[in-house]
């Protein structure tokens, strides 16, 4: 699904240079689920970002679906994106001024599909995550665990060939995170591509696959075999 | 405690640098505009203040009445024979003064001036305390007397000592001015100098005595006409006001005036002599000061809410100090104050700044409208000082009100309530801005091409061809009016010249009253006349739609004093108004001049219609067409107007210069070109496009200053879901127009109170006008929509730019 050959990000501020990934090569399948792991300012955001192409890469290349886009417009990212990425974040990001449909109608409002299908779509998987009676009410009044639910939806209903998630359970109790972590299990079994940063081994336990990352390198990888 | 405010508020000035650079500009050149209307409409309201009896000098102007059917509303005089009257029946009047001028042909041995000339009674010195450099108040005493201003005396005797010099004054017969006093140029700022559309300084000033002997002027006055610029001055005592005054003086006018002067003139009004100055703009009826003081007051209004509405924005992003500030326990009050003392700092700033700004502005003002505004600073301060403190409360009370009541936990929760992002008070701060900018914009394009309609009627005469000779009924000049015209015909780059009464331009009401029907007064009109020669219609290009031009084969063409049967050419209002139903019903008939009482006992005479013009605003163009009959009549050849083709027109010029001097040797040639004398008159309406110009430009600088900070303040608040939406997918032209939305509405309905509000103000404004634009609405929407667009294209960069980022940036940035 995607391969990442010698990639670099520095950033470069008024007075330092840090470097946040450093030669990273990496290769994942369609179908895995992968974890990302390692202590704090390590990279693993970074990492991601790039993978989601919210970022770009300072050296290096990153084939997706076959393709090279270390080096393409955020334009051409765009359109890659929302055809085949879905994002969970940490913080939920999830926008204030609209209601728990709304949020979760953004994706497919911006991938042209028609008001019928959407609404079906919405609903269905507002059910799937077990929100849906929730649906009418503004984010501010939902809990955490809730806000991540949605945030999940949203992530899922344009049918995305692959998840990325940023510490999805940093931000919930223990309960909370279980919950998200089968869900995302389960999306997985379906078929998604999953990686996911967290802090949790327990968490990390559910994919196949972690990479541990150290000072911007990969130092260890390892397999869980299948259950 | 407040050493520590103004810390903070330091900092903070330093930490948003762009912010508070554009808080501070807008609101300096609000202040700075603001100041100098104010200064502008001082100086004008305190003309004349130097004098020592300035408080109670009074002038009488006239009321026309509204059946005088005349271009303006007042005059700024009065009729010479009310003065004398008024000073003999309302006895507690301490003295009056009239003044009649006019430009004379002065002789000093072998050298002559055209010198405009004051004659007034001798009482003028009485009231008005000139600084004499030599003689004294008495300088009048002696009929023949004069005083002359220094830089005259200068000009004249330039080896000094005027004092006791005779100068020599050619009219009808010669007579010998002897210089009894010289006193100090007039400041700059005295209605006798600075009058707008006629320049008429007073430089020489002599007794209405010597004009009673040289042009038959009586001393008692007339009720015959009045010239603008011709004052009489009233010193009251100081117990007695305007009021009474303008009492008195309507009480002598019913009592002496006849009726057809009250048909003409309704009253009289008094004028302090510190408003003298704006006598123009009484009489076209705009009330400048208040329309000066409003536009300045605007501006400042726009900076205003421009700096309430950074500020707000400002104040978003520092909800989260705030919110940390109560938790850790600061009281309301104290937070308030720290958001004032920051406000009142940057206007005092923007103070400091605007008053720079008129430092460098007001010499160049001054030096290019000959002016003496001056920054005054020891009486400027004090109200200054106190408005730009209240300017900083007032604008700074609503975002410190709006920060302060930010609930410890909102503020601190990661993003701010929506309330506060797009809160209906700046929405409508910004609708308000719009109002004012569209409105002056609109203002802006309405007199623009008003004044562009009247450039082009004036094109109908070749006046950049045309160069005049002033002058020509002076001295014996008359008598070689003939040898003048063929020597100059005769250049090979004149094309044509003619005399006449008037020139195109100037507004000169010359009328005799005429009906259809012999004898018929209940039928009679009044009809303007203008004695022309022969080529006064191929020299102007106008146009005959019938019968023929005038011609010397035709002896009836040509007017003497006898005459019973002239021929007269006419424009179809005067057609019109004599009641001819149509062009073949005119030609050839006669209509007939019907005498006033004061002509009585001429004989009855006949005027054939030979030709019909074209209608043309011949008589400056606010006026509306007038009923134009012209005659040719030797007698009145006042100006020789010459036709030049060709590019050789300076040398042409010297060709006639030289033929001048060669016929005439004894008077100095007046050359006015007819560009410069349509200029002057256009003068007062370009001035006022200028000063609007002015105002809008301010004004729309600081609405978009503004709106640019406001636009990058938006779009900063909404970065995270910028970022989101981005993630999701949106592309760059969904963002920005959901940016361009949020600022549309606010400027839309602004629109909807802005047009109307034009329309009626650029309604009023083209009413002066005779010869107005049909409608301004395509201006005005044209100004709405300019604003509009001007006001996406600053929304849009700023939304490409944000919304072109990577979306990583706009995450993060929460
Ligand atoms: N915009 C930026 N500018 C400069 N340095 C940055 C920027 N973003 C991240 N870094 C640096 O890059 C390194 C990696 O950051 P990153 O956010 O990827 O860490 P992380 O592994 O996600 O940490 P955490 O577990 O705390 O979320 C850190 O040293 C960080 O300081
Ligand atoms: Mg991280």
């Amino acid at each position: 699904m995607l391969k990442l050959n010698n990639l670099c990000k520095v950033y470069q501020t008024e007075e330092v240079e840090t470097t946040a990934l450093d030669n990273i090569n990496i290769d994942i399948e369609k179908g895995e689920f992968v974890a990302i792991m390692g202590p704090s300012g390590c990279g693993k955001s970074t990492l991601l970002n790039i993978i989601g192409m919210l970022d770009s890469p300072t050296s290096g290349e990153y084939h997706f679906l076959g393709d090279e886009i270390a080096h393409a417009n955020e334009k051409q990212l765009a359109n890659i994106r929302k055809k085949n990425i879905g994002f969970i974040f940490q913080s939920f990001n999830l926008i204030e001024e609209l209601t728990v449909f709304e949020n979760v109608e953004l994706a497919l409002l911006y991938n042209d599909v028609p008001s019928k299908e959407r609404k079906e779509r919405v609903t269905r998987v507002l059910d799937k995550v077990g929100i849906a009676h929730r649906a009418k009410h503004m984010p501010s009044q939902l809990s955490g665990g809730q806000q991540q639910r949605v945030a999940v939806a949203r992530a899922l209903v344009a049918e995305p060939a692959m998840i990325l998630a940023d510490e999805p359970t940093g931000n919930l109790d223990r309960a909370q995170g279980e919950e998200v972590m089968d869900m995302l299990k389960k999306l997985n079994e379906e078929g998604s591509t999953i990686i996911m940063v967290t802090h949790s081994p327990s968490h990390a336990d559910y994919a196949r696959r972690t990479i541990n990352l150290f000072d911007g390198q990969v130092v260890t990888e390892m397999y869980r075999a299948a259950e | 405690m407040f050493k520590n405010y103004l810390l903070i508020a330091l900092r903070n000035l330093k930490r948003n640098r762009i912010y508070s650079l554009i808080n501070i500009c807008g609101l300096a050149i609000g202040l700075a505009v603001f100041i100098f209307a104010a200064i502008l409409t001082q100086y004008e309201k305190s003309h004349d203040i130097f004098f020592e009896n300035a408080a109670r000098i009074y002038t009488l102007g006239s009321v026309l009445s509204p059946q005088a059917n005349y271009s303006v509303k007042e005059f700024d005089g009065v009729y010479t024979a009310i003065a004398p009257l008024l000073e003999a029946e309302a006895t507690d009047i301490e003295a009056t003064a009239r003044i009649v001028q006019d430009e004379y042909l002065l002789t000093l041995g072998e050298r002559g001036f055209y010198q405009k000339i004051k004659f007034a009674d001798k009482a003028l010195l009485k009231i008005f305390d000139f600084e004499y450099l030599a003689g004294d108040t008495s300088a009048l005493d002696d009929p023949l007397g004069i005083a002359l201003t220094e830089t005259i005396a200068k000009k004249y005797f330039p080896a000094g000592n005027a004092m006791g010099k005779v100068i020599s004054l050619n009219f009808h017969s010669k007579i010998d001015l002897r210089v009894t006093a010289v006193i100090r140029d007039i400041p700059r700022n005295s209605h006798f100098i600075s009058s707008l559309i006629k320049d008429n300084p007073l430089e020489v000033i002599a007794s209405l005595n010597a004009l009673k002997q040289m042009d038959e002027f009586k001393l008692e006055g007339n009720w015959d006409n009045i010239t603008t610029g011709d004052l009489t001055y009233v010193l009251l005592p100081s117990h007695l006001d305007g009021q009474w005054l303008e009492q008195q003086a309507n009480d002598v006018f019913q009592r002496h005036a006849s009726d057809d002067v009250k048909k003409f003139i309704s009253g009289v009004k008094s004028r302090r002599l510190q408003d003298m100055n704006l006598v123009l703009w009484d009489a076209v009826g705009l009330p400048i000061i208040t329309v000066v003081m409003g536009l300045g007051l605007m501006v400042l209004i726009i900076a205003g809410l421009n700096y309430t509405n950074l500020a707000t924005a400002q104040a978003m992003d520092r909800a989260k100090e705030v919110g940390l500030r109560k938790t850790l326990g600061a009281k309301i009050g104290q937070l308030l104050i720290q958001f004032l003392v920051e406000s009142v700092m940057i206007t005092f700033i923007a103070l400091l700044v605007a008053l720079a700004m008129l430092e460098i502005i007001i010499p160049v003002f001054n030096d290019r409208f000959g002016k003496i505004l001056s920054l005054d600073y020891f009486s400027l301060l004090p109200p200054l000082v106190i408005i730009t403190f209240l300017i900083g409360l007032i604008a700074g009370a609503y975002p410190a009100y709006v920060i302060t009541r930010v609930k410890p936990v909102d503020a601190l929760k990661e993003s701010l309530s929506k309330g506060l992002k797009r809160s209906l008070v700046r929405s409508a701060m910004i609708g308000a801005q719009f109002v004012f900018s569209v409105f002056l914009l609109a203002m802006v394009a309405v007199v623009t091409i008003q004044n562009e309609k009247i450039m082009k009627s004036s094109e109908i005469f070749p006046k950049s061809q045309i160069v005049t000779l002033q002058k020509t009924w002076v001295g014996d000049i008359p008598t070689r009016h003939d040898t003048l015209k063929r020597e100059i015909t005769a250049l090979s780059g004149v094309e044509n010249m003619t005399f006449s009464s008037q020139v195109p331009f100037i507004q000169q009401n010359w009328t005799f009253d005429a009906s259809k029907n012999s004898g018929d007064i209940a039928g009679k009109v009044n009809l303007n006349r203008i004695m022309v020669e022969y080529d006064f219609l191929k020299t102007y290009d106008i146009p005959l739609i019938a019968g023929r031009d005038f011609s010397q084969e035709f002896a009836n063409d040509m007017e003497k004093k006898e005459s019973t049967v002239l021929n007269v050419i006419i424009n179809e209002t005067a057609l019109k108004k004599l009641g001819f139903k149509s062009l073949h019903d005119a030609l050839n008939k006669s209509f007939y001049q019907i005498f006033r009482d004061n002509e009585d006992g001429k004989k009855s005479r006949a005027y054939v219609i030979v030709g019909v013009m074209k209608d043309q605003n011949f008589l400056g163009l606010h006026n509306s067409i007038k009923p134009i009959v012209l005659r040719v009549h030797s007698q009145y050849y006042e100006t020789a107007s010459i036709r030049i083709k060709g590019k050789e027109f300076s040398a042409t010029m010297r060709e006639i210069e030289r033929i001048w001097k060669k016929i005439n040797p004894d008077y100095p040639i007046q050359v006015e070109y007819l560009d410069d004398i349509f200029n002057h008159m256009f003068k007062i309406y370009k001035s006022i496009n200028i000063a609007l110009a002015g105002f809008t430009v301010m004004a729309l600088t600081l609405a978009f200053i503004g709106l640019f900070g406001l636009a990058a303040f938006m779009a900063a608040g909404r970065t995270k879901e910028i970022g989101i939406r981005k993630v999701m997918g949106a592309k760059t032209h969904q963002i920005v127009t959901l940016l361009i939305w949020q600022f549309s509405l606010p400027v839309l309905l602004a629109l909807q109170v802005a047009l109307p509000l034009s329309y009626f103000a650029s309604d009023a404004y083209l009413n002066f006008f005779a010869d107005r634009i049909e409608s301004p609405i395509v201006m005005i929407t044209g100004s709405g929509l300019v604003a509009v667009i001007l006001s996406w294209l600053i929304v849009l960069t700023h939304a490409i730019r944000v919304s072109s980022r990577k979306p990583i940036h706009a995450l993060r940035y929460e």
